[in-house]
């Protein structure tokens, strides 16, 4: 097509090239409107389903059981709080993103996917809580978490850039610290009444879970890798034994035998009770496969970059932390953040050894008399869940990638 | 006439009967000896495989060796990570591949070195590294990437890196065998006028012209040892060793 060809033509129209694109040839059109047939039949049905014959008294009834599990209901005001705080830190972040200035990659992106997701939120926060038909108070606190978000997000937006800079930088630093604060709301202490992990379920104990096992396998995992090339004999057959004994075993058996081993191997107060051990068993899996990934990335980084680090009188820690792992890192995101999202798919495991995670209670639930059959409704409802923790973490690392990609800063280079 | 001869014979560099085996067994050095003045211009010339990159790495310890002993500017290269890491400080090395640092801006490949290993402050390192950058003809691209650079652009900014830590001795290994032939000129340009402000250089080189107007002496190494060591007047028009006179006739 010489209108595409050509680079003095205008540019074609969306739709003008969406139509050549799906009807280019006769063979071409009829394959498009076969597909396009079965794919408006599938949706058609799913959604006949979802509006008409679902009938979703079965989630209704048990929301709070699928968010928290039985969570102490005098101390969940706790995780209200939490809600709270982490919605208050991502209408700040949002909103010192949206302040940045338009030079830089992040500023230049955000404007249409920004108001998307805004939209998409309000949209949310509007339909979910009529749908499960929460009480009026709980509805309110819902959208008063939003609108914390939005107003957070607008507020930054217009007066972000007036924030210092020297302020702007500790921002990053909210998160950890919220973390830390988040695990002292949920689990209790310093002055809060202990809540026992045994009483967590439901999307907080898979969050919690894996959220634990997430930040911890990363730092586990780059210290195996680099293990598994040291020049040390000792540390390098360890790494290998290691990596190689995880990645032998199912991750359900070792699930098992962590339960029964783990109260001897790691020092008192760790791993106290059978969450704990869990979590410590998904931090250990996963390490062994981050550490594979991470060594994919490290041995992708020529070796004439650690001699030239080297040259010019690096040492040995300061070359792998300013060149080669940055290198590297970016070669491995892809395949780190997929061990992330399956770590998290894998927490579904918990409820084979007796822990109430969304899949726990999803089957606690479905057992119960009152909600006989009604297998579909909550499966679909999970599916939906985990997809969007997965995609969450599939957005994050795409931007990150974006950010460590060199070619990608040049293109915004003054 | 560019060839020098130093003024003061004060040696910063002396190898002695410098052997070394790979872990496969090959033998790839076999007694080699040389010493360098401080000034001098010393161009290893010979055929592929004979140990000259080989040679030139062990002087700031990318390669080890089994027998000898490198000595450079007093110290001498041995176990000790700390003496090593003191002699890379001092001596710069430019390599085939160039070797820049792709993630980080023209500049930050610079200034990373004086300021995590010299503790030095960034806005000076700065200021000197935008200066080197204009000596070797590329100031305006100071704030681009490698990746955006062409192969000799490329290796201007490898050598101007390696001066920012203002080195006493400099070791090319081959800087201009990867470039494509109308980019050679601009970097052996750049190294000679970096020999006429008195740098101390050691270059592994097939450039027969460089050697011949920039080298003090040039020396040519065969199966992993020196087989001669002259000026370059006398090395390319009349060479003592029969080996030599071979592989002026083979590079023409």
């Amino acid at each position: 097509m010489p209108a595409l060809l050509s680079p003095l033509g205008p540019a074609p129209s969306r739709w003008k090239r969406l139509r050549s694109e799906l009807f280019g040839s006769r063979v071409d059109g009829l394959i498009s409107i076969a597909l396009g047939a079965a794919l408006v039949a599938i949706a058609f049905g799913l959604l006949k389903w979802t509006l008409f014959q679902a009938q979703w008294a079965v989630i209704q009834a048990n929301s709070t059981l699928f968010a928290v599990g039985r969570y102490p209901i005098e101390q969940q005001w706790r995780l209200w709080l939490l809600t709270a705080l982490l919605a208050a830190a991502t209408g700040l972040s949002w909103g010192l993103l949206r302040a940045l200035p338009r030079d830089q990659p992040s500023g230049q992106r955000w404007p249409f996917n920004d108001r998307l997701a805004a939209g998409v939120l309000v949209a949310l926060a509007l339909a979910v809580p009529l749908w499960l038909q929460l009480s009026l108070a709980i509805q309110l606190r819902w959208w008063g978490i939003t609108a914390l978000v939005l107003v957070l997000r607008w507020a930054l937006a217009r007066w972000g850039s007036d924030v210092p800079r020297r302020i702007q930088r500790l921002v990053p630093l909210l998160w950890p610290g919220l973390y830390l604060v988040g695990m002292v709301l949920i689990s209790g202490g310093l002055g809060l009444i202990q809540v026992a992990p045994a009483q967590w379920g439901g999307l907080l104990l898979t969050l919690v879970a894996s959220s634990f096992a997430i930040l911890l396998c990363f730092p586990l995992g780059l210290v195996l890798a680099l293990g598994r090339r040291s020049e040390l004999p000792l540390l390098r057959w360890g790494s290998v034994v290691y990596i190689e004994f995880i990645r032998g075993a199912p991750l359900i058996t070792l699930l098992f035998l962590g339960q029964n081993i783990l109260g001897f191997l790691l020092p008192g107060g760790l791993a106290p009770d059978r969450v704990w051990r869990a979590a410590w068993v998904l931090t250990f899996f996963a390490a062994a496969y981050v550490a594979e990934a991470l060594r994919s990335g490290l041995a992708a980084v020529p070796r004439g970059q650690l001699e030239a680090a080297q040259s010019l009188g690096m040492t040995m820690p300061q070359s792998l932390v300013q060149v080669v792992l940055p290198q590297a890192l970016r070669v491995a995101l892809p395949a780190v953040v997929g061990q992330f999202i399956t770590l998290l798919q894998d927490t579904t495991l918990l409820s084979l050894i007796g822990l109430l995670d969304l899949l726990g209670t999803a089957r606690a639930v479905m057992a119960n008399p009152a909600f006989l059959g009604k297998s579909a409704e909550v499966y679909l409802v999970l599916a939906v869940l985990f997809w969007g923790c997965c995609a969450a973490l599939g957005l994050g690392s795409r931007a990150l990638e974006t950010r460590l990609n060199p070619s990608e800063q040049a293109r915004y280079q003054r | 006439m560019a060839s020098r001869n130093p003024a003061v014979m004060d040696p910063i560099l002396e190898a002695r009967g410098v052997q070394k085996w790979y872990p496969n067994g090959y033998h790839a050095l076999r007694g080699v000896d040389l010493t360098v003045h401080r000034g001098e211009v010393v161009v290893i010339m010979g055929p592929s495989g004979s140990g000259k990159s080989t040679f030139i790495r062990t002087f700031n310890a990318l390669e080890d060796f089994q027998q000898g002993s490198i000595t450079i500017d007093g110290l001498s290269i041995n176990e000790d990570t700390r003496n090593i890491e003191a002699i890379r400080r001092e001596v710069g090395m430019v390599f085939q591949q160039f070797n820049l640092f792709p993630h980080l801006s023209v500049l930050d490949n610079l200034t990373l070195a004086p300021v995590l290993v010299r503790k030095r402050a960034k806005a000076q390192v700065e200021r000197e590294a935008l200066e080197l950058l204009e000596r070797v003809g590329i100031g305006e691209q100071a704030h681009k990437f490698p990746g955006q650079l062409s192969g000799g652009q490329q290796q201007r900014v490898a050598i101007a890196r390696s001066l920012c830590m203002e080195p006493r001795l400099m070791l090319f290994d081959e800087p201009t065998s990867a470039l494509d032939p109308e980019m050679v000129q601009e970097v052996l340009e750049v190294m000679q006028e970096l020999a006429a402000d008195g740098m101390t250089m050691v270059v592994v080189t097939h450039e027969v012209r460089f050697a011949r107007n920039v080298a003090s002496r040039v020396v040519l190494m065969a199966e992993g040892e020196v087989v001669e060591i002259a000026p370059p007047e006398q090395f390319f028009t009349a060479p003592s060793h029969p080996r030599t006179q071979q592989f002026l006739q083979q590079i023409g």
